[in-house]
């Protein structure tokens, strides 16, 4: 194989994995979350409250409570607790950094930031919280109770974690400068305006490995979102609210 | 080996507990152990399969297996698994020793309820005839009692007279009134008691002595059709209740001190024209309004503890009534737990004391917790207000010599009367 056949499947690999690839998982991600929601909601309502007592009002409050300050995980778990909500804190952070990837959004820099927000902490929180999730699950009883895809899903976030805060941390810590955020801004808001273009600046030879390695992984956890434990992130709320009454 | 029939009319049965709430119990667990010191059993124990999520993935791996693309296309990523013998042997080890008592509850971060999935467990067993015999011989018995009521009104009338001289010792009553009224159309109050003496003489003389307008029920209150986990023998069980109490016009149903009973007819009843009460709550009232005076210096010198009874208490809600009374029996009450919602189950619910001698070695090992918890009480006293924790709290006092009195809080305020 010649240099520049090489380059070139490689660069086809490149879009695939760039542009149908990722409007793929995208679809995948919506309509099967969709799909799962409703079939789930529309499926008939337990007769009998479940909730425990004593009882606390305004209920849906305490739920809210519940779901998202996990008060039952201090209590039992105090140090996972810690690293439970790093890790949820810093998730919210790094969809907010990725809504900038797509556009300048005005009101999210109320607090002055550069984009990548979190000066490339919101990566490193991620990827050790991830360690410290996928390692537990080595140790008995929380061995035990895991199953096979418990691990893969965490090993999939990791990867897709790490490659994409590789990308953060060499501009930020190394001055890394041959992919711009407007690079990224180009090709993202291109994808959403349904006119793919992939820039020579993402694919040429170098870091842009990169990127595709990020947003590979980045395609398969969307495709898997709807039909994983991922989708707690969704019933955690109505479940908490079972509890509370 | 299960043949292909059997399997089908298994996951139909499986088919028929899904409902909003059990699917996203089954569809949420992350397997993150949180729950792991929350079971009394595991807690006693240590033995990995009587963590609350291993229990559930039991049941979880065969909905994997028959209910998700996932466990269809790629069983392994699930461990998703056969419903087989083999499995039903592992649902009963799981479903038979969880006493439902809902403790992990309130450790997992979502909240999901063991008892629920447990009891796609209980049903699997019915349909595959491995369930503990004894549950369903006692719902079988209790439901036909009920459909030939004539036959065993004589002897239960007959039983009731026998019952009086001993309810008049504990409290006197006016010539002419009757110490145990039965079907009194127009009461304010039905109660419905168990089968024996103790539970039906307190209750009586209480009633008695607050000049309740109040009648018997002709049926026991336990329901053996939810400790077996069938749905239709519970309903069945649960609606004679309930249509007495609407031919009698009561304006209230107390359940005797029963966990179950109370659980199963004060959240599955439905709206009614009645309301239902726990003895216990009616006992608070009572003292609350006057209409019972109790004598203090009764127990005076024996520290009491009280334990909270699981289908009482963290799930029906009546916490602070039984201590309002023991304020009343005593100034000496002594807590187990700081926060009632994480009070150790005894190990007895769900059934489990109904097995008896069966599994009276698993039921005194797994409670080990229990008894740790009333003896850092140094309590004399251990009251109750559940039958079945009353039964397993008295079998832990024997077999680990506590040496405690254990007591229902009824017969505690019945001996406390001030007539």
């Amino acid at each position: 194989m010649s240099p520049s056949t090489k380059e070139a499947s490689v660069d086809i690999v490149y879009y695939i994995v760039l542009v149908p690839m990722a409007y793929i998982a995208c679809v995948i991600f919506v309509v099967g979350t969709a799909v799962r929601l409703v079939k789930l909601f529309l499926e008939p309502r337990h007769p009998a409250t479940l909730q425990i007592f004593p009882e606390r009002r305004p209920r849906w409050l305490w739920a809210l409570g519940d779901t998202f300050l996990l008060p039952s995980v201090r209590r039992h778990k105090p140090f996972f607790w810690v690293v439970l909500m790093l890790f949820h804190l810093a998730f919210l952070l790094l969809i907010i950094g990725h809504i900038e990837l797509i556009a300048e959004i005005k009101p999210l820099q109320v607090i002055p930031h550069e984009v990548f927000l979190g000066r490339g902490f919101v990566g490193l929180i991620l990827s050790l919280a991830l360690l410290y999730f996928l390692f537990r699950r080595f140790v008995s009883p929380t061995k035990d109770l895991s199953v096979p895809e418990d691990y893969y899903l965490l090993i999939l976030l990791f990867l897709t974690i790490l490659f994409g805060s590789q990308m953060d941390w060499a501009r930020r810590w190394y001055g890394y400068d041959s992919i711009t955020v407007d690079s990224y801004r180009e090709y993202l808001s291109s994808l959403l305006a349904l006119k793919p273009y992939v820039s020579s600046d993402l694919t040429a030879p170098g870091h842009s490995f990169m990127l595709v390695l990020h947003i590979f992984f980045a395609n398969l956890f969307l495709m898997v979102f709807p039909f994983s434990q991922i989708m707690h992130s969704f019933f955690s709320l109505p479940m908490n609210k079972l509890r509370r009454g | 080996m299960m043949d292909k029939k059997t399997r089908d009319a298994l996951l139909k049965l499986f088919q028929s507990k899904l409902n909003e709430a059990m699917s996203l119990y089954l569809e949420t667990c992350t397997r993150c152990g949180i729950c792991t010191e929350a079971c009394h059993v595991y807690a006693s124990m240590g033995q990995v399969k009587y963590i609350s999520a291993y229990r559930h993935e039991i049941v979880r791996r065969i909905y994997k297996r028959y209910f998700k693309g996932r466990g269809k296309i790629w069983p392994s990523v699930g461990e998703a698994k056969e419903l087989s013998e083999m499995a039903l042997d592992e649902l009963y080890e799981a479903a038979y020793s969880c006493t439902g008592c809902r403790r992990c509850m309130m450790f997992c971060p979502f909240g999901i309820d063991t008892q629920m999935l447990m009891s796609i467990a209980k049903l699997l067993l019915i349909g595959g005839h491995a369930e503990p015999e004894v549950l369903t011989m006692l719902a079988d018995t209790s439901i036909e009692k009920g459909k030939s009521l004539e036959i065993f009104k004589e002897s239960f009338l007959a039983g009731i007279k026998r019952l009086e001289a001993e309810v008049v010792k504990k409290w006197r009553l006016e010539a002419g009134k009757k110490a145990i009224p039965v079907d009194v159309e127009g009461a304010d109050i039905l109660y419905v008691a168990l089968a024996g003496a103790h539970s039906i003489i307190p209750a009586a003389a209480i009633f008695n002595a607050a000049g309740e307008n109040w009648t018997l029920s002709f049926f026991e209150a336990v329901n053996f059709g939810a400790f077996v986990g069938d749905p239709t023998k519970t309903r069945l069980i649960l609606d004679r209740i309930i249509n007495e109490a609407k031919r009698l016009k009561v304006k209230e149903v107390c359940i005797c001190e029963c966990g179950t009973a109370f659980r199963v007819m004060k959240q599955m009843s439905g709206k009614q024209p009645f309301e239902v009460s726990a003895l216990t709550e009616v006992h608070a009232r009572y003292l609350k309004e006057g209409r019972i005076k109790v004598d203090t210096s009764k127990f005076k010198g024996k520290p009491i503890t009280y334990h909270d009874p699981c289908q009482i208490a963290r799930n029906g809600g009546v916490i602070d009534e039984p201590r309002y009374i023991l304020r009343h029996l005593t100034d000496d009450f002594q807590e187990m737990s700081v926060d009632p919602r994480y009070n150790w189950c005894c190990g007895g619910g769900g059934g489990l004391v109904a097995l008896g001698e069966d599994n009276l070695d698993f039921r005194m090992k797994s409670a080990k917790v229990k008894v740790d918890q009333v003896q850092a009480t140094g309590a004399e006293i251990l009251t109750t207000a559940c039958e079945n924790c009353h039964t397993q709290l008295s079998n832990l006092n024997d077999h680990y010599k506590m040496g405690v009195d254990v007591r229902f809080l009824s017969s505690m305020v019945v001996d406390a009367l001030v007539q």
